[in-house]
């Protein structure tokens, strides 16, 4: 399982790389939806390692509110793209 | 062999995490990116969910919630994403 959470750590270095060498807006948020759905699922995979499931619950409710953000982030960079380019 | 069948999971949603996420690097249209990740982000993510059910399996409520969860949002969020990253697209659609 050690194993499994390492090559997770590697998994999501890609679009960390990403996010920091990309300019464009839209490419930098694509790396961060792909960076909170790895990240929620590795603290899934730590929870079941240390058979913890107070950290579980933590990783089900990042999975099932944290994408919201993202949801409401893009919409309001769209808008203000649109007003700067008016 | 339940845990034969877990890893078997695991590393299933693994392949699929690193051959989703490889193309983030190159110089492809968000689109094109969006399209890969979105399918296997979801298809990866849902494969390791299911080897923990297997090896958790009286956690069952929590992780089918992560599967469901899984399932909804990173569909919705992809869909957003795609809309909002196109140009000249009106505000009733």
């Amino acid at each position: 399982m050690t194993l499994v959470l390492i090559a997770m750590i590697g998994a999501l270095l890609i679009p960390m790389i990403e996010a920091l060498q990309d300019e464009d807006i839209w490419q930098r948020m694509l790396a961060f939806a792909s960076i909170a759905t790895k990240t929620s699922v590795m603290i899934l995979v730590i929870a079941v390692l240390q058979d913890d499931w107070m950290i579980g619950v933590v990783g089900v409710i990042i999975l099932s509110v944290g994408n919201a953000a993202l949801m409401l982030l893009a919409q309001i960079i769209k808008r203000v793209n649109d007003v700067m380019d008016r | 062999m339940i845990n034969l069948l877990s890893y078997t999971c695991i590393v299933i949603g693994l392949v699929f995490w690193y051959w989703g996420t490889w193309p983030l690097l190159g110089r492809r249209s968000v689109l094109y990116k969006l399209h890969g990740l979105s399918v296997a982000d979801t298809l990866g993510s849902m494969a390791i969910v299911v080897g923990l059910l297997l090896r958790i399996p009286q956690e069952w409520p929590l992780l089918v919630l992560a599967l469901i969860s899984l399932a909804i949002w990173n569909t919705v969020l992809g869909y957003v994403l795609a809309y909002c990253s196109t140009e000249d697209s009106s505000y009733d659609g």
